[in-house]
């Protein structure tokens, strides 16, 4: 049970990448919305665009988190 | 949770084309019909918008010229109404010099006939008065005296009566 | 009743609802698939309600805000597939409707369809089925079979797993997305059922699904526009 833990723990870490890129993506967002306040709208789409791709990888770690609770604990 | 059913995969695919179809046939198709209409209908109407510019356009050349033409036309009929009102002149000053020397000829003759009458009456008269005197001479004694008398007496009574 | 059993309730019920009686439970219609009816459905009978009566002129403000959303999403759409590939619109803007009523079908209490693997598998599929139809329409099967080796030969074992990798993550991105949400949502409900998934559930049925079914069709036309470039 304890192993399934550490396990699911693990698998949970994806959650590091995503929120490196989300970070790192709505940094240069905010850069890029000060140099050029007037391209605010195709910079917030991307930049949702960008969240929900990074999100992704999280979500896969969520994922497989539940899975090793589900189908190993 | 992972359970794959092809089944359900395929009937998921033929869902998705029900949606697809749905929204293409009746929403896209009427919605592009009622716009490609109004597109139609826009363009026909700015055709014929500028079908009646260029006619306006044309009208208004046309009224120029027409305005320019009128210039001439107006001092043509200026003339020919000044001609015309001479004429009118002419002819009435005509007819009343023609009815003056009508009258002034009737006049004429009228006063001929009065006098023909007048002279006609003293003749008359002048017969009496001269059958009378030769009746009165024929009656008295006649003596140089009295004859001069009597004629002198003629004379001015006749004078008396002419006058 | 712990945290477990609610995972367990919610992820291993059978998610079967109408069973057939021949093809050896082959044959069986999922609830997903069943809601999608639903869903399709409402959808109809919107679109007949809305495109009902159309004129030329004198239009009604129905009419007109049905007319401003046709214009409207199929720009988007247009937009994310670029002008050589505007005979997609209509497939991406009914992928996306698809996606955005299942997406928030959370909102109403009921599992969302897009949370069965099923049904991703299916969006997938098509989707990238579509792909490579529009690159062997508009480049002919020689010119699409090329495309491989663009721009290097050395890169085309990667271009041909693409085929499989795209697919694959498009529907497990979507998957996970909606299962993680609907997951968040049901652990919230056990916690506190009044008052507090409120705020969440607008973050995670409505905003949540929207980008997601928004990510699915920008990623599909994204394809499909290198495809016929």
């Amino acid at each position: 049970m304890s192993l399934t833990a550490i396990g699911a723990a693990i698998a949970a870490f994806t959650g590091l990448g995503a929120g490196l890129g989300i970070g790192i993506a709505t940094a240069k967002a905010t850069d890029a919305v000060a140099r050029q306040p007037e391209a605010d709208g195709k910079i917030m789409k991307l930049l949702l665009l960008g969240c929900a791709l990074a999100e992704a990888t999280a979500i896969y770690g969520f994922v497989v988190a539940i899975m090793i609770i589900l189908f190993l604990g | 949770m992972l359970s794959v059913n092809l089944w359900n995969v395929l009937w998921t695919v033929i869902n998705l084309l029900i949606l697809y179809f749905l929204i293409k046939k009746f929403l896209f198709k009427r919605v592009d019909e009622v716009l490609e209409k109004r597109q139609l209908e826009i363009e026909e109407a700015s055709k014929e918008a500028d079908m009646m510019i260029e006619e306006a356009k044309k009208t208004k050349a046309e009224y120029l010229q027409r305005i320019e033409l009128a210039d001439e036309e107006k001092e043509q009929i200026l003339a020919d109404i000044k001609k015309q009102g001479y004429d009118e002149y002419e002819r009435i000053v005509n007819d009343a010099r023609r009815k003056g020397e009508q009258i002034v000829t009737e006049a004429k003759h009228n006063a001929e006939v009065e006098n023909e009458r007048v002279k006609e009456v003293y003749a008359a008269q002048l017969a009496d008065m001269v059958v009378e005197a030769a009746s009165k001479i024929a009656a008295t004694k006649h003596s140089t005296e009295n004859d001069r008398e009597l004629y002198d007496k003629f004379i001015s009574e006749a004078g008396a009566k002419n006058e | 009743m712990n945290i477990k059993e609610v995972l367990k309730e919610l992820l291993l019920e059978d998610k079967t609802l109408i069973h057939m009686p021949f093809g050896n439970g082959n044959c069986d219609f999922n609830k997903s698939v069943v809601l999608s009816w639903v869903f399709i459905l409402v959808v109809f009978i919107l679109i007949l309600i809305f495109t009902h009566n159309m004129k030329v002129h004198n239009i009604s403000k129905r009419q007109a805000a049905v007319e401003g959303f046709v214009i409207w999403i199929r720009g988007l759409a247009v937009g994310m597939l670029g002008e050589e590939g505007k005979d997609y619109a209509t497939y991406i803007v009914s992928v996306l409707v698809f996606l955005a009523c299942s997406n928030v079908m959370g909102l109403f209490g009921v599992v969302p369809p897009t949370m069965d693997l099923n049904v991703t598998i299916a969006l997938a599929l098509v989707s990238i089925i579509m792909v490579e139809a529009a690159g062997i329409r508009s480049k002919g099967v020689k010119g699409w079979a090329k495309a491989f080796a663009q721009p290097m030969a050395v890169i085309a074992p990667m271009n041909v797993l693409e085929l499989a990798i795209r697919p694959l993550s498009l529907c497990m991105r979507l998957f996970g997305n909606i299962l993680g949400a609907t997951v968040i949502m049901e652990l919230l409900k056990h916690i506190l059922p009044v008052g507090l998934p409120v705020p969440f559930s607008l973050y995670f049925d409505i905003f949540d699904g929207l980008i997601q079914a928004y990510v699915f069709v920008f990623l599909t036309s994204l394809y499909i526009k290198e495809a016929v470039e």
